[in-house]
């Protein structure tokens, strides 16, 4: 069909891409996944308590061939920082394409210093936030994922930002008339 | 596997008809119906991709029917060496000169969206517009048309939506306005695309054809047909869209910001374009072949460094390939006389060419809703000429006539979400849904339908003059 390609990857695109929320405090937690709640159509979102339990999401995500394209950590962990996960996430080639933003109240300068030069921070959340200023953090660092793992945008054109990946589309021949 | 099994289906129907001889039926003309069977049933189901079976096509001709072929050596059939053509009467089909023609549109698109020349047409084709909804609805599905008359439909609609999305927001949420924009832009899109020769790849497919027949079609003959079938349905489909749509908002606050690029390469670049574009449209007065012009950007740009390798690379070479297959599965069905024999099936002599016209179009509406545009024309037309070619109808003006009806009204099949990619982009932005889009589908193809018959059977006669 004249657009079989994007019925076929309309079927696949329903929550293919994950999202990691790493988040010790249960209440915090669930603030976090009722305010990605206008993502979830289109992403898996994936909520962990500690750092375990993330790595076997990590493992889980990786056998149902989901991409990981964003991780959501919270700095101050038990035994561990977010940091130091993120950092790990950054040196596995799997996950290493994946947004990686720090959602914290108390990161020293050190720590700051590491997760921007060693884990490829992206984006540096401090608590308290807004559900507006956090969708709009995701909302650019998914729509910088799209673009750059040059994933057809056609399917996030909604949830994500819109004029930047129409202009992705008009520029690439990613779909032409046929 | 389904796909497996349309794969299996397809290659039983490539040789079916081999099994069966008969007189009228000669080997070649019966291979060659084997090709478009299997042919027609992958470009529908799609197991591979369309391009792919066009190159199959290719191949499979190159095998089965060329001068010295493998297949009809071993084979040793009765084949009238007169009607084979050599192999590279097939291959050159990929550099056809209406695809040639092609590839200057695709290099002035690439080369006009490098430096914004796109958005900043719109922005002062717009402006006139003020803040009025109703006249800005008109001035975008214009602009849109205009856009993808010379551009991917495709593209222009994934541009004018990033452009215009953050004017869409700033309406109220209840207001109908927004459903009528964002479904003037796939429309625009796909209307605009009839407008001009390489519009959007049917076009393509009806002049190949016709040329394969003998019938040359110009650049300024094409519009000269086209451009007032696409004003007049533009202007219809404005008034359905306000009919359905009525705009709540009073005033529109437009802010397209942007300058036209004013360097030395875009200076450049505006002359290529500009001479290129204007001796395309005056063929008539010059007598230079659109297809020499187009060489003029396609060897001019890449000199003037204004063409990468980069971009080369990513022009869309198999929309190119997929018109290629057709063409030259179209050359085998006349060359071999199945075109002729097809036409024998029926008794033709009772219909009257209106009433032909009306039946081929209707058809081609019907399928492009569901299949490819070009693929729905690729399909059609070749059927189409054979009736000229076999006296059923006269002469190369209702052949031009017939085959151009084809092409734009394969444009009108725009009900469903897949009938088009512009459709995809529009249903995905999420600002219109499906029934919205089906009902002006269904609007735009009844309307579409009658006003190509009208122009087809009416108007277009009297503005063509064909030497036989």
């Amino acid at each position: 069909m004249a657009t079989s390609f994007i019925i076929q990857s309309m079927n696949r695109a329903p929550a293919s891409l994950a999202i990691l929320c790493l988040e010790d405090e249960r209440e915090v937690l669930k603030a976090i996944i009722r305010d990605l709640a206008p993502f979830e159509e289109k992403f898996r979102i994936e909520p962990a308590s500690n750092v375990s339990e993330a790595r076997e999401i990590l493992v889980e995500l990786k056998r149902g061939g989901h991409p990981l394209a964003l991780a959501l950590c919270d700095h101050l962990l038990p035994g561990t920082t977010g940091t130091e996960f993120l950092v790990e996430l950054n040196k596995d080639p799997a996950t290493q394409p994946a947004r990686k933003v720090l959602i914290t109240a108390h990161a020293g300068l050190q720590e700051t210093i590491q997760a921007v030069n060693e884990a490829g921070l992206n984006y540096y959340i401090s608590k308290p936030w807004t559900a507006e200023q956090l969708q709009q953090v995701v909302r650019d660092e998914l729509t910088a994922y799209i673009l750059q793992q040059k994933i057809n945008p056609i399917h996030y054109l909604a949830i994500l930002n819109t004029p930047q990946l129409a202009q992705a589309i008009a520029t690439s021949n990613l779909e032409t008339d046929t | 596997m389904k796909r497996t099994y349309w794969v299996f289906l397809g290659l039983v129907l490539l040789g079916l008809p081999s099994l069966f001889h008969s007189e009228s039926l000669n080997p070649a003309a019966a291979i060659t119906m084997g090709l478009f069977l299997m042919a027609g049933l992958f470009w529908v189901t799609a197991p591979i991709p369309i391009y792919a079976t066009s190159l199959l096509v290719i191949l499979l001709q190159l095998v089965l029917l060329s001068k010295n072929a493998p297949g009809v050596q071993y084979f040793s059939f009765p084949y009238p060496a007169e009607l084979a053509p050599s192999p590279a009467v097939f291959t050159g089909t990929l550099a056809h000169p209406i695809l040639i023609l092609f590839l200057g549109g695709f290099m002035i698109a690439t080369v006009a969206v490098k430096f914004s020349l796109e958005k900043n047409l719109v922005r002062i084709l717009l402006a006139p517009c003020g803040s009025s909804p109703r006249l800005l609805l008109f001035g975008i599905l214009l602009a849109t048309a205009l856009l993808s008359a010379f551009m991917s439909n495709t593209a222009t609609t994934a541009m004018m939506v990033a452009m215009l999305l953050p004017v869409l927001s700033r309406l109220t949420a209840d207001d109908p306005l927004r459903i009528a924009l964002a479904l003037a832009i796939p429309l625009g899109a796909n209307l605009g695309g009839m407008a001009t020769p390489i519009g959007t790849p049917p076009n393509a497919v009806a002049i190949g054809a016709l040329a394969s027949s003998g019938i040359r079609l110009d650049f300024g003959q094409w519009m000269l047909m086209a451009v007032p079938l696409t004003l007049t349905s533009l202007l219809l489909g404005g008034l359905c869209l306000l009919a359905l749509y009525p705009p709540k908002a009073k005033k529109i606050d437009l802010q397209i910001p942007g300058r036209f690029d004013r360097t030395g390469s875009a200076v450049l670049m505006y002359l290529v374009t500009g001479f290129t574009i204007l001796l395309w449209a005056t063929e008539s007065l010059h007598g230079v072949p659109s297809t020499v012009t187009a060489f003029i950007p396609v060897a001019l740009l890449p000199a003037l460094g204004l063409i990468t390798k980069e971009d080369i690379r990513s022009i869309s070479w198999e929309v190119l390939w997929l018109v290629a297959g057709g063409i030259s599965l179209g050359i085998s069905l006349e060359k071999t006389g199945l075109a002729t024999w097809i036409v024998g099936l029926i008794d033709w002599q009772t219909l009257p060419f209106f009433l032909l016209v009306a039946g081929f179009l209707g058809v081609s509406v019907l399928l492009a809703n569901f299949l490819s545009h070009t693929v729905t024309t690729t399909l059609l037309v070749p059927l189409a000429l054979s009736l000229g070619t076999s006296g059923v109808i006269s002469g190369p003006g209702e052949m031009a006539l017939i085959a151009v009806s084809i092409a734009v009204a394969s444009s009108f099949g725009m009900s469903l979400p897949i009938s088009t990619p512009p459709n995809a982009i529009a249903i995905s932005t999420g600002a219109v849904n499906s029934p919205q889009m089906f009902q002006l589908g269904v609007v735009m193809a009844i309307l579409g339908s009658l006003l190509t018959w009208f122009f087809a059977t009416w108007l277009w006669p009297h503005l063509l003059s064909f030497n036989q």
